[in-house]
């Protein structure tokens, strides 16, 4: 976790320095995108925050590594807006992701059924 | 000693779901029919997990998008997580075309959708608060006398659940409901802030077209709304169009002085067109209002930026003759 706080204070950091040079496309610096400026009013926090630079890299990367084609993950991620991609870049292990509804009802009976036999409500497993 | 077993599951079950969730009839609101089915919905059953790409085609089908799940899946699809997530539900609908407009988590938000003629697509927890399942299905009606939901879901084409259990799933899950909106067309109960929210959505997605024809319906019903004339001079931006930018931020740094957003961009524009010493005063009084929010590090960033690119002096100003807002 630390490393990748320090990572990403690196990155932030060489991002602002290179803006400043003005090595990024200084014709459009003051254009403020509407998702970004609804973001920044939102949740009161800078934009450079908003536009995590690192945030569009992790979520590549983490999809990849859940299966993803990575000749789809650039169209995939080129649909969300910078603010959607940095709260994915958190949140993506644990965010809900619909999936298949019948198969896994069958499987949570049996855990609670199960958990109610450990703790002894029924015994519905034993012969005696 | 089964019959233990019964209520003490149901109990554990019923857990997550305590909140109350009265009958469909006590909460109807006023002026909504009694029942009501949009049985033109198309349906698509799901593949194995594949509920999210199931169900985003059948809104999508339902908004004049005809794609099947399986052109979807590659769209949305985790296979580690054997699901979909939210947010490229929300992206795979820009790509084709359509806003995805985020529902405020209310039954009466899910009703009005139905009345104005399109089914809600929306996230279940099928499982418990501590154990969830998560399921995406499509409302497409209501019975109020039968007190039940209408869905799309998995591969049923036409389930009937009663309205306290759908009410409680979804509850569970969030109350995260969408519809898919065709450009240009802003449902009846629409909230501004998440109307323009969704248009600045498929904004930045990259669809230009749809996000002007989106910002021009915004401006015709809400033409106070400073984020909609922001959003309309981005995408003249984009498209190079500098006056037409130049003048829709004006609108809204008009409407809203202290919208640093807007001030930021027409410094940039009005600096683009050459006019340096009206957009040195624009990033004036930007600054000035953006002193102590979370927009001051980037006006000081466009400063910079101006200090060390434009030149100065008076006389190339391809914008003349015009007032600009203080």
């Amino acid at each position: 976790m630390h490393i990748e706080s320090f990572r990403r204070s690196c990155v932030a950091l060489l991002s602002v320095s290179l803006i400043s040079l003005g090595m990024q496309t200084p014709a459009a610096a003051g254009i403020v995108g509407t998702a970004d400026a609804i973001a920044v009013a939102q949740q009161q926090t800078d934009l450079a925050v908003v536009r995590d630079a690192l945030a569009r890299a992790d979520v590549r990367e983490q999809m990849v590594t859940m299966g993803v084609d990575p000749a789809e993950v650039d169209g995939r991620l080129a649909a969300l807006t910078p603010a959607e991609l940095s709260k994915l870049a958190g949140d993506i292990q644990q965010a809900p992701a619909g999936g298949d509804g019948a198969l896994a009802v069958v499987g949570i009976v049996f855990v609670v059924l199960l958990i109610l036999e450990l703790t002894g409500v029924i015994d519905i497993f034993k012969k005696t | 000693m089964i019959r233990t077993a019964l209520p003490a599951a149901a109990l554990l079950l019923g857990l997550a779901g305590c909140a109350a969730s009265p009958p469909l009839a006590s909460g109807l609101p006023a002026g909504m029919s009694r029942s009501l089915e949009l049985r033109d919905t198309p349906f698509f059953p799901q593949e194995e997990f594949q509920c999210g790409p199931a169900a985003l085609a059948t809104v999508l089908g339902a908004s004049g998008v005809l794609v099947e799940p399986g052109a979807l899946a590659p769209q949305v699809y985790l296979p580690r997580r054997h699901g979909s997530l939210q947010a490229e539900l929300i992206g795979a609908t820009r790509r084709h075309g359509r806003l995805a407009y985020v529902l405020p988590g209310t039954g009466d938000a899910l009703l009005a959708e139905l009345a104005d003629g399109r089914p809600v697509l929306l996230l279940q927890n099928l499982g418990v608060k501590q154990i969830p399942i998560w399921h995406y299905a499509v409302l497409v009606g209501y019975d109020t006398d039968r007190n039940i939901a209408v869905l799309r879901s998995g591969r049923r084409a036409r389930k009937e659940v009663r309205w306290q259990h759908f009410a409680r799933s979804w509850d569970r899950a969030g109350r995260w409901a969408m519809t898919t909106i065709a450009p240009g067309v802003i449902p009846r109960q629409a909230e501004p802030a998440r109307y323009l929210d969704a248009v600045a959505g498929i904004e930045a997605a990259g669809d230009r077209k749809a996000a002007a024809t989106s910002y021009d319906a915004a401006i015709a019903r809400w033409p106070g709304e400073g984020l909609a004339w922001l959003g309309r001079g981005n995408v003249a931006y984009a498209e190079g169009d500098r006056a037409g930018a130049a003048d829709a931020y004006a609108r809204s740094v008009t409407l809203v002085p202290g919208m640093g957003a807007a001030r930021s961009s027409l410094a940039q524009v009005l600096a683009d067109a050459g006019c340096i010493d009206e957009a040195r005063r624009q990033l004036e009084l930007a600054a000035a209002h953006a002193a102590g929010t979370a927009m001051s590090a980037t006006v000081e960033e466009t400063r910079k930026q101006l200090d060390a690119a434009a030149p100065t002096g008076p006389g190339q100003c391809s914008l003349p003759g015009r007032r600009w807002p203080d």
